[in-house]
């Protein structure tokens, strides 16, 4: 197969996962050839090829062009990363208007030789260009980037469907109710306990699983949510990744609702930290927003 | 006009273009380098409760995240007047020496190594892949450089890109003492190959001299982080030594953060940075050399002599920036294996209180100086964010090097093609990183 690597407007952490499959990376560059992929090859188009892995957000015209001839030239095309798939973290930028957030770093009148248009809204990849397949995570572990080049380069995409990260953790219930909501810096959580029992806010129910529930089950770090949206929170219009973490928690802590609400003064950062972007949440919300972004006083 | 333009540039982090514009008889006027795609990391950050700062700011760099959570959790620490427990500095130490091997293991062989293997060689055949096909065996020890920093990372950072390990207040797990003999024996294991890497490197831009010499000498004076009797790649001392090496300049974070002076580039979203009443000054292995005079561990400074003897001292051609690196490596495994060799800590962490304040962070990332100002509300969000990069400081001298490179390289016997490798050659020897640049 000849696969070719784009990024987009990204942090290259995807990179750094392909470099770091040891074995299978040199497995894969014999048998395959990579004759696009500016991290690591010098060829300066993109030519035609079977598969490309595509990293990254849609900043700009640049890289919706980048993105196009991906398309174009591909006979498969997978988002990689969750910046690709959701939007990722650079997707927490829809919280302002792309003319605000570029007059604040730049001034008013800023204007740059060569500068491509910046996009109105940040959305995934997939907004743009019809993918074939997907491969979420910030990055994904290396394991799951192995398992998928191998089944794809055989010729044979891997699903979407997936669990959610609860369904790989390794940790054992407390009794309710606990204190809370505690943030990471606050409060220490008990060792292999379920987190969000402990009431940490931990997104593990609402996002998907693939990673192992490393961060919660060996570092005792709650899911901040990396891999993206689980497909029940894709799929059920009633499921929102916000409402359902401050129910958990409410039931977790014993509190009443709104006190659990106000507690959490950081919704956007919190509960859509990687997916903010993801058109399928935003279409629930009237006009492609929700109040609770007002709250930060950005949104125009 | 007629330019240049090369694009995109390949083999360096992140995506850029470079074009040399020409005047009427063809010689290189100006050379522009162009990065766009800013994402507003320094406002998206706004209004996040501390907690989740570090993930965040993580995002911008894959290949430098720990230097970014660290550089925020520190401002986040000064803030609000936290100290951190000795145990959890070492464990962040470990595990920055470790992001920064990997990074620099990066930069070296998937980047400009091939360039310095094959300087004559067909662009198409100047990477690792085709460097697989017909030596395996070395490209396969270069990268367990790189996989050696990596494993050291993910032990320290349980993960290996974005780890999520370390929060404002200190580290949440240590490191178990059976998994520090482990990565002892591995990094003593790779020691013969990593001094031989080293030699290499050396050897290799003895051989290359004459690109050594073409591809950009910068007297800008040097800052750097200011380390006791060596190298420090935390810490609140700064300090600007001139082109001779005199010392110039000291100062603490507060001052540092005051004297910057950001400024646009008219051709990119990278923002260049000056310092006030210096100017410009050049960040980076080189200038951290400069300003401590040598890194302070035993192997490393032994290695440091024959570049000294060789190129002199401090050191101004860019290209020496790769010899930087291999050094900095070696001074990397000294402290892994000192580090390691340390018991873990009981008391990893405190616990904030969430208040205002406001304050500084400083890390000697991979490619230079990187310094986070932070004001935070009295719910403990954050309400400002500044971030500056190293690339932000080097953009100028990267420019300058580009242009000084084209006019010597561009219209002498070479053909087009040769002298457009060159000018990127002389760009990885800054080994630039855009995403940072750009955040």
């Amino acid at each position: 197969m000849r696969l070719a690597m784009v990024s987009l407007g990204s942090c290259l952490g995807c990179q750094m996962v392909f470099l770091s499959m040891e074995d299978y990376l040199f497995s894969l560059i014999s048998e395959n050839s990579v004759p696009f992929a500016p991290f690591v090859v010098d060829r300066k188009g993109i030519p035609e090829v079977d598969m490309v892995l595509v990293e990254g957000v849609i900043r700009n015209g640049d890289d919706y062009r980048k993105a196009k001839q991906a398309r174009e030239r591909s006979e498969f095309l997978v988002a990689l990363g969750t910046c690709a798939c959701y939007g990722g973290v650079p997707g927490l930028a829809d919280m302002f208007s792309e003319e605000r957030m570029m007059r604040r770093r730049f001034g008013a009148d800023a204007s740059f030789e060569g500068e491509p248009q910046g996009v109105r809204r940040l959305l995934p990849v997939d907004s743009y260009v019809r993918v074939d397949a997907y491969l979420p995570g910030c990055p994904p572990p290396v394991e799951l980037m192995r398992s998928f080049l191998e089944f794809s380069l055989s010729g044979t995409l891997p699903s979407r469907e997936g669990s959610s990260v609860c369904s790989e953790c390794a940790v054992s219930g407390v009794s309710l109710p606990q204190a809370g909501p505690h943030r990471t810096t606050d409060a220490e959580a008990a060792e292999k306990k379920c987190l969000l029992e402990q009431g940490f806010l931990c997104m593990g129910p609402l996002t998907r699983d693939g990673c192992g529930a490393v961060c919660v089950s060996e570092s005792g770090i709650p899911c901040d949510g990396c891999r993206g949206p689980s497909d029940a929170v894709l799929k059920h219009p009633a499921l929102d990744p916000r409402a359902e973490t401050l129910r958990r928690l409410t039931r977790a802590t014993g509190k009443k609702p709104h006190e659990v609400q106000d507690a959490i003064k950081d919704p956007a950062h919190s509960f859509f930290r990687y997916c903010l972007a993801e058109a399928l949440l935003r279409r629930r919300r009237p006009g492609g927003s929700a109040p609770f972004l007002y709250r930060l006083g950005e949104r125009e | 006009m007629p330019e240049i333009l090369i694009d995109p540039l390949t083999r360096i982090m992140g995506n850029a273009s470079v074009k040399i514009v020409l005047d009427e008889a063809e010689n290189p006027r100006d050379a522009r380098f162009q990065a766009f795609g800013y994402r507003g990391f320094d406002q998206i950050a706004r209004g996040s409760h501390i907690d989740g700062l570090c993930p965040i700011v993580s995002r911008i760099c894959g290949c430098d995240s720990l230097f970014h959570q660290l550089a925020a959790a520190t401002a986040v620490e000064n803030a609000l007047g936290v100290e951190v427990p000795p145990e959890a500095l070492r464990l962040r130490e470990l595990a920055l020496w470790g992001q920064l091997f990997e990074r620099h293991a990066v930069s070296l062989t998937v980047h400009s190594l091939p360039d310095l293997l094959f300087p004559s060689s067909d662009p198409g055949l100047r990477n690792i892949i085709s460097i697989h096909r017909v030596d395996e065996e070395t490209v396969k020890r270069l990268m367990e450089l790189k996989s050696l920093g990596t494993s050291v990372l993910k032990e320290a950072g349980g993960r290996a890109v974005h780890p999520v390990n370390f929060l404002p207040g200190g580290a949440v797990r240590d490191i178990s003492a059976d998994t520090r003999r482990a990565l002892i024996d591995r990094l003593n294991e790779a020691r013969p190959f990593l001094i031989e890497t080293g030699r290499l490197v050396k050897l290799l831009l003895r051989r290359n001299e004459e690109a050594v010499n073409a591809l950009g000498t910068d007297e800008a004076p040097s800052l750097s982080l200011r380390g006791e009797g060596g190298m420090a790649i935390t810490g609140t001392a700064l300090a600007v030594v001139d082109a001779g090496g005199e010392a110039k300049e000291a100062f603490g974070l507060e001052e540092a953060a005051e004297r910057l002076r950001e400024d646009n580039s008219p051709h990119s979203h990278i923002r260049s940075v000056e310092l006030s009443g210096v100017g410009e000054v050049r960040v980076g292995p080189l200038a951290r050399l400069n300003v401590n005079g040598g890194y302070g561990t035993a192997l490393a400074d032994e290695e440091l002599e024959e570049v000294k003897a060789h190129w002199g001292f401090p050191l101004h051609r860019n290209m020496i920036g790769h010899a930087a690196r291999i050094l900095e490596m070696i001074h990397a495994w000294e402290r892994m294996v000192e580090l390691l060799a340390l018991p873990g800590g009981e008391m990893m962490r405190r616990t904030l209180n969430p208040s205002g304040g406001s304050g500084e962070g400083a890390v000697e990332g991979p490619e230079g100086t990187l310094l986070y100002g932070l004001v935070l509300d009295e719910d403990g969000l954050v309400k400002r964010l500044s971030i500056t990069t190293p690339l932000q400081f080097n953009l100028k001298s990267l420019e300058r090097a580009v242009l000084e490179s084209a006019r010597t390289v561009l219209g002498s016997a070479d053909t087009g093609e040769r002298a457009l490798v060159l000018l990127e050659t002389a760009i990885r020897a800054f080994a630039p990183c855009i995403p940072c640049g750009v955040h």
